[in-house]
Formats: structure tokens, sequence, C-alpha cells
């Protein structure tokens, strides 16, 4: 029992953890800390529903030794979200900005929560 | 009385406005065929090794005053080998000049493939390290850009370019520039 629980923790830790950082180098911590949080920030293209951190597609790996070289370069993360977007869109960012294609997808929360405290309200008081 | 119909159909109303959009989404999108971000923009500058000369360079200069497909292709990528009678015809029957960029492929095997199934291409850049192709916001081989005379693209067709893809969608974008220049 106690084997086969090892096997399975050995396979999950191999699977959980594919990206080396040990791979890329940087000159200080503030820069590997960007680095680790841009890439939770940007999606894989290929695998769409994984970061490029996640995924070992070889596009997500040239896209994570691209923002490297952006931030080795002293590239801003505003600059380097810009340099993906111009390239593969918005859709990149997993996080998508508030623009004019966005709005309603960010606004309709908050009219949603807006509506469940008024509806009950109108509702009620006009058929009184 | 009407009122109070509207009242309580209107949950359902929206709900199945909602389904409506759910459906549409779940079943007649298409997630992988992502709108390119530079639909009328001036294809980007690279300089890729000439695959055809030793010294010679493919620039995005070569692609502009005609128009012209610049396909992105491997031959480790077994849907580009579907596509490559079309882009022969293309090129023998239609007279369409098809740049193309190797993505991340060997030089010998390059021109072994090309050896044993023909070339179509007016030039090829070795685009070896993928640089080129996330420039061009490739994601995945092959694809191809339709590029107009003043060297913007103006389409961007993604998986492999079969006859009704090109009698359909490509055939009539070039003709319309053929018919203007």
């Amino acid at each position: 029992m106690k084997f086969i629980l090892i096997i399975f923790i050995l396979i999950y830790s191999h699977c959980t953890h594919p990206l080396n950082l040990d791979t890329y180098r940087f000159p200080s911590s503030n820069d590997a800390e960007r680095f680790k949080s841009l890439i939770k920030e940007i999606r894989c293209v290929v695998c769409q529903y994984q970061t490029i951190d996640e995924s070992n597609a070889p596009l997500a790996v040239d896209l994570r030794t691209k923002v490297y070289q952006l931030i080795i370069a002293k590239k801003s993360n505003e600059t380097i979200k810009n340099y993906l977007t111009q390239r593969y869109g918005d859709f990149i960012l997993l996080q998508p900005r508030f623009n004019f294609a966005t709005a309603l997808l960010w606004c309709l929360p908050f009219l949603g929560i807006l509506m469940i405290f008024f509806l009950p309200i109108i509702l009620t008081k006009s058929s009184i | 009385m009407s009122n109070l119909i509207l009242k309580f159909s209107l949950p359902f109303i929206l709900l199945f406005i909602l389904l409506v959009l759910f459906c549409r989404a779940l079943f007649f999108s298409h997630p992988h065929e992502l709108p390119s971000a530079l639909i009328g923009e001036n294809i980007p500058t690279f300089q890729l090794p000439d695959l055809m000369q030793d010294h010679g360079f493919f620039t995005q200069d070569q692609l502009r005053g005609h128009v012209s497909l610049l396909n992105v292709w491997a031959t480790w990528c077994s849907a580009c080998y579907l596509e490559h009678d079309m882009l022969t015809t293309i090129s023998t029957a239609y007279h369409i000049p098809i740049f193309g960029i190797v993505y991340k492929d060997n030089k010998t095997t390059v021109h072994a493939w090309l050896k044993k199934h023909g070339n179509p291409y007016v030039m090829i850049g070795d685009d070896a390290n993928g640089d080129a192709a996330i420039d061009l916001g490739v994601y995945g081989t092959p694809e191809t850009f339709v590029i107009n005379p003043d060297g913007k693209i103006i389409y961007r067709q993604i998986g492999a370019i079969n006859e009704e893809v090109w009698n359909n969608i490509l055939l009539p974008l070039i003709k319309k520039y053929r018919v203007e220049t």
C-alpha cells in the first residue's frame, strides 16, 4: 500500500511541476518574481485553458523564453503584455482588458447583483 | 392581467435567451480559430535566411508590389502535407506567388521534402527558432496569410487550404486586388 502511494506521489509531483525555473536566470529576485507572475497571466494559445506557466506545448515554451528575454531587456510588464496582444490579440491575456468588446463581460455581474436587490422590490411594489 | 403574465414569464424569457447564447458558444463556436490581431496591419519586419540561396535573406520587403500568400509550414506537420497539392495548383494554375516560412525545421529535411513533393514556393525563409512565427502571431502550422501589394495582411487562414477554402475565401479576396492593381 505504501509502495503504491509513493508511486502515485512521484507521478503526480512530476505532473504538477512541469516548469523548471532554474533554466531561467535573472539578475535580480524582483525580475524573477515578475517573470513568475507574468507567465501565470498569459494564455497558452495552443492548449487554450492553460497558462504558459503550466503548459509544455512548444509554443508555450517559446513564449516563456520570449517573456524572459523581454524581462532581461528591462521591459515593463505593460510593454510585454502589449507586445503579446499586438501579435496574438487580447485573447492571450487570461484576464481580459476592459475595452469596448469586453465592457458587457465586466459590467454584467454588477448589473446582476443590482438586479438581485432591485428586481424583487420593483416586482412586489407594482403588484400591490 | 397581461402585465402579470409578462412579470412571471420574464425570468423564463431571460433564461431562454441565456440558453440560446450558451448553446451557440458550446456547439457553434470555433475556439481554435482565433482572429488575427494583425489584419489590416503591415507585415511585421523579419529577416530569415533564404533556404534556396546560401547567403540570401527573405525579408518582408519581398512581399510588396503584388498580392501574395505567405505560408507558414513545416515538414513534420501532417496538415501541411495535405495542403501541398492545393498550393501547387495555386502557384501553377492561378499564378499567385506563394512565399514560405519553414517553422522549426531542419534545412536538409526541407530540401529532401521539396525534392520529393515539388516546390510551389517563390522563396522560403528558414525560421529555425520560431521568432518570426511569434511576430506573426502564429500558433500552429499551417497558417497562411494573404498579403496585399502594399505589404499589409488582409487575411489569415488557420489550418490547411483545401479547394473549398481557396474557392470561397481566398480566391475572391485575391481577385479583388488583382482587379484594383
